[in-house]
């Protein structure tokens, strides 16, 4: 737990804000930035302020890879103090991922103190601070800011936000080595083949031995491509691989899992994955089952509905999201339809019930279609029967087309609930996780999976996105075993 | 029999009121959240009343016992004169300053309050609910609910489905909007005025878009033919071999489908970097063949499947050799069924985004998905190129998309359901 800000440190933070007192805090008058840095993935901030710093002062360093105007879509990297340093460590350059230091005039720069759950503290009477930042964006412009404590925290105006480029690149180090990779290849091509010759070879007939070379090409792929890589990611899940050491990672045992399960964030990015997952196949399978009805039977211009009703699922997700997320922005659709002025993407509930809403309506065909199929497959003279006999419409739905309906549905509500658990489009594209993004931590509207992209390809920590990911794809097959087995649904799956 | 048919007998007009209520009640739960969206507090009270009074119309006409209809009646009429006043209101609190949204929030207030007034005021009403109705029209009357019903019941649906295609169409209308509006603004203001080309011409003038879709059609030509090498043999020999292991290849084939993705994705892109897979069209040809490989053989079996197998024991029988049999019956005869699966997987490898997001991180190797993303996640402007960018992408992928849905989506669900 060197890196991120734990759940402790974060706590008295999210108070002191809440329980800080409007004082005037004092105001910062000019900020730097360069890419420029002594090491890889670094940015170097530098800030003054306007008058010495007193007691209570205090300032979040937010970062966000597009500009920003407001702190809605930007990652708190990390938070400086103001209080008297008697006692406090000063660690020294290198041991925190915010290497920061303070001057209180003439240039002369002292490492900052660290409080006991890890914040930097400068003494009063600062006049300036710096820090090198690390774990920015690869080779792209990061945009930087300087919050001091008394501003609005979600929609506080910036006074002043500057960009900056880091410098070092994801460059493969020189020293890795391609040969494991290819023995693994190779001693799996090598024992497929053994395989189904072996079996081919207990054939008797030569058309079970021609099936054998048949299916060898896929089985291969299969195996190299899927298979392996499977099984590199559970090996890799026990090492401390990641961006700066790959191909010389060694074996740190159970690590990762631990750092996973005592994580800040990991029960909230778990509560709101399952939330999502839930309401969403919900609303897809209703939404679906009741289009569905509506459509059954005869209606006045089905081709035309099924069509427009299809075009969901036909235009390409990347691009739809895209579009609602310009529906959502503060100038956009949603506001000038209402008349309203609110900052949709950039406030954690709304946030929220957008990225829902936005995934429902994307996924709501295919349930409708699959559904719709069903429907058809329903002999008609059932419900002639029911009819005669009396049932009305309610109970007709309830003891005919549902009990007709739900080998359909089953197997399909497990798919809908596996492809939402892995959604990653919607979420990446519409708030990348946010708002209140905290540097190594889940933003509020993030997915287990948007999350270990980030853990791995922001933070470039291999080995701990393998062990979320082995704990994801477990959590998927229990669910799975268990729901299988709740509802029987094996036999109409296999 | 007389006592049956007057017994049995209840005017259609009470259910209608009864369906057209539920509907604005559940339609008026969408406007009571606007409401509370746009801080307008009066309209939310004026609006929760209304939709009180709904739900007292929708009882009024599910009741059908003989012993209080005139209350049930006059209560029904009360609350619709109520929903009428309350829609009345809605809208004269908003003034002349009403917007679209308004005007759909008074209609589905208006709508049942009028109805019900009407509805619950006419002859037969009347008389059904004072019990003076006649054996003859009592029979008659049941004749008409049943040719009627059908109707009512098209006309509601049709409400729904409107309201349902409104929610799919309005983002597509405004992404044409804005591509053909000039300049990034959002809102757009007055739909479709001053059409202007400019961010067509920028796009197609550019050389991101060029590069972009070169990628693009390599990768997803790539992927359907290597995909389909891989999958028609295996699906022909799973359709037509009996053989050790077949069941078990096959299980193993339907459990790859529901792998989650992320699992794979860091050691892919570990073994990519490697083997210096990145950045080049090779890599994601590799793993996007894989991706559609299980589904493309299981739609393939079930395609192979309805080839008569007789035809294939004839041409053994005139000494045609194993393979010959596949190359020359068999893939000939499911020639439709292969270009089907292939353009699945060239939709798949159109469509992917995330790998293409881990894997070409340059942007002269992006396929479209990342480029249009990268338009955007940038900056939050240039959403004047970025709609006319997407409309280029999506239109044609949405014409093959619809021209072969049923084949499609019937190749899908039996890969994903069936098994």
């Amino acid at each position: 737990m060197r890196r991120g800000i734990s759940l402790i440190a974060v706590m008295p933070l999210i108070v002191a804000l809440l329980a800080m007192p409007v004082v005037q805090a004092t105001a910062v008058s000019k900020v730097e930035a360069s890419g420029e840095s002594s090491s890889y993935r670094n940015v170097n901030l530098t800030w003054e302020l306007a008058s010495p710093a007193e007691d209570g002062d205090g300032f979040h360093i937010i970062f966000s890879e597009s500009s920003f105007s407001h702190t809605g879509n930007a990652t708190i990297h990390s938070t400086v103090f103001t209080a008297s340093t008697d006692g406090m460590a000063q660690p020294a350059v290198g041991e925190w991922y915010d290497d920061c230091q303070s001057s209180s005039g003439d240039d002369d720069w002292a490492m900052v103190f660290r409080s006991e759950n890890g914040s930097a503290v400068v003494p009063p009477g600062t006049v300036a601070i710096r820090c090198d930042l690390t774990g920015m964006p690869v080779g792209a412009e990061v945009f930087l800011a300087i919050l001091p404590f008394d501003s609005h925290w979600i929609s506080g105006d910036l006074s002043e936000v500057v960009g900056a480029t880091s410098t070092a690149a994801d460059e493969l180090p020189p020293s890795a080595d391609t040969r494991p990779v290819w023995f693994a290849i190779g001693s799996i091509a090598l024992s497929l083949v053994v395989l189904l010759a072996v079996l081919g070879w207990k054939e008797r007939s030569a058309q079970g031995r021609s099936a054998m070379l048949y299916v060898a090409p896929a089985l291969m792929a299969l195996a190299l491509l899927t298979f392996y890589p499977v099984g590199y990611g559970i090996v890799l899940s026990f090492t401390d691989a990641n961006q700066s050491a790959l191909g010389e990672q060694s074996f740190n045992g159970l690590d990762n899992y631990v750092e996973v399960f005592t994580s800040a964030g990991f029960l909230r990015v778990l509560g709101f994955t399952l939330l999502w997952t839930v309401v969403n196949v919900f609303a897809h399978v209703g939404i679906g089952l009741a289009l569905a009805m509506a459509l059954q039977g005869r209606v006045k211009g089905k081709v035309a509905y099924r069509t427009i009703l299809l075009l969901p699922w036909a235009i390409p997700s990347y691009i739809t999201v895209l579009i609602w997320r310009g529906i959502f922005q503060y100038d956009g659709l949603f506001n000038g339809l209402l008349g309203t002025q609110i900052d949709i993407l950039g406030l954690p509930v709304p946030a929220a019930a957008a990225v829902i809403v936005v995934n429902i309506w994307l996924g709501f065909p295919f349930m409708m279609m699959t559904i719709s199929g069903a429907l058809q497959t329903i002999p008609g003279d059932i419900y002639e029967a029911a009819e005669v006999d009396g049932v009305s419409p309610i109970s007709q739905f309830r003891h005919l087309t549902l009990p007709m309906l739900k080998p359909t549905i089953v197997p399909v509500a497990l798919l809908g609930f596996i492809w939402t658990f892995n959604m990653f489009n919607v979420i990446y594209l519409m708030t990348d996780g946010g708002p209140n993004l905290w540097f190594g931590e889940p933003g509020s509207t993030d997915i287990l999976i948007t999350y270990v992209y980030d853990v791995a390809f922001r933070r470039g920590m291999y080995g701990l996105a393998a062990a979320w990911s082995v704990v994801i794809f477990l959590i998927l097959l229990w669910f799975s075993a268990t729901y299988m087995k709740k509802t029987n649904a094996t036999e109409a799956v296999v | 029999m007389s006592d049956l048919a007057i017994r049995w007998f209840a005017p259609l007009e009470l259910r209608i009121l009864s369906g057209m209520s539920f509907l604005s009640c559940a339609l008026l739960s969408v406007v009571l959240l606007f409401d509370y969206f746009r801080g307008d507090y009066d309209s939310m009270a004026i609006h929760g009343v209304g939709m009180m009074a709904l739900m007292v119309m929708i009882l009024t006409g599910i009741d059908f016992t003989e012993e209080g209809r005139t209350r049930r009646r006059d209560m029904g009429l009360t609350a619709s004169g109520i929903t009428l006043a309350c829609g009345v209101i809605g809208l004269a609190i908003r003034g002349a300053e009403y917007l679209l949204v308004d005007l759909w929030a008074g209609l589905v207030l208006l709508i049942p309050g009028l109805s019900g007034l009407y509805l619950l005021s006419t002859p037969l009403v009347s008389r059904w609910v004072e019990s003076t109705i006649e054996r003859a029209e009592a029979e008659d009357g049941l004749v008409r609910n049943r040719q009627l019903l059908p109707k009512w019941q098209a006309a509601l649906k049709h409400v729904v489905l409107l309201h349902v295609v409104a929610v799919v169409m309005i983002p597509v209308l405004w992404i044409i909007d804005v591509a053909i509006s000039p300049g990034d603004a959002l809102q757009g203001g007055a739909m479709f005025s001053s059409p202007t080309g400019e961010h067509f011409s920028n796009i197609l003038g550019g050389d991101n878009f060029w590069v972009w879709a070169r990628n693009s059609v390599i990768v997803s030509i790539g992927t359907t033919l290597l995909g389909l090498c891989l999958a028609i043999p295996a699906g022909y020999a799973f359709s037509r071999y009996r053989f050790k292991g077949r069941g078990a290849m096959m299980f193993t084939f339907l459990l790859v489908q529901m792998f989650p993705g992320i699992i794979i994705l860091v050691p892919y892109f570990m073994v990519m970097k490697s083997l210096g897979l990145l950045n080049t069209a090779i890599g994601l040809i590799l793993a996007y063949s894989v991706t559609a490989l299980p589904l493309c053989v299981w739609m393939l079996k079930g395609f192979f499947d309805t080839v008569p197998k007789e035809l294939e024991e004839a041409a053994l029988l005139d000494g045609c050799s194993q393979f010959g049999v596949f190359y020359r019956i068999i893939l000939p005869l499911s020639l439709p069924a292969v270009a089907v699966t292939g353009l699945f997987s060239f939709l798949v490898a159109w469509n992917e985004f995330l790998l293409a997001l881990t894997f070409n991180t340059s942007d002269d190797m992006f396929t479209l998905p990342v480029g249009l993303a990268s338009y955007i996640s940038a900056t939050d402007s240039a959403w004047g190129d970025f709609a006319a960018m997407s409309l280029l992408v999506a239109i044609p992928v949405v014409l093959l998309f619809i021209v072969f849905q049923k084949f499609l989506i019937e190749g899908l669900t039996a890969g994903s359901v069936k098994g």
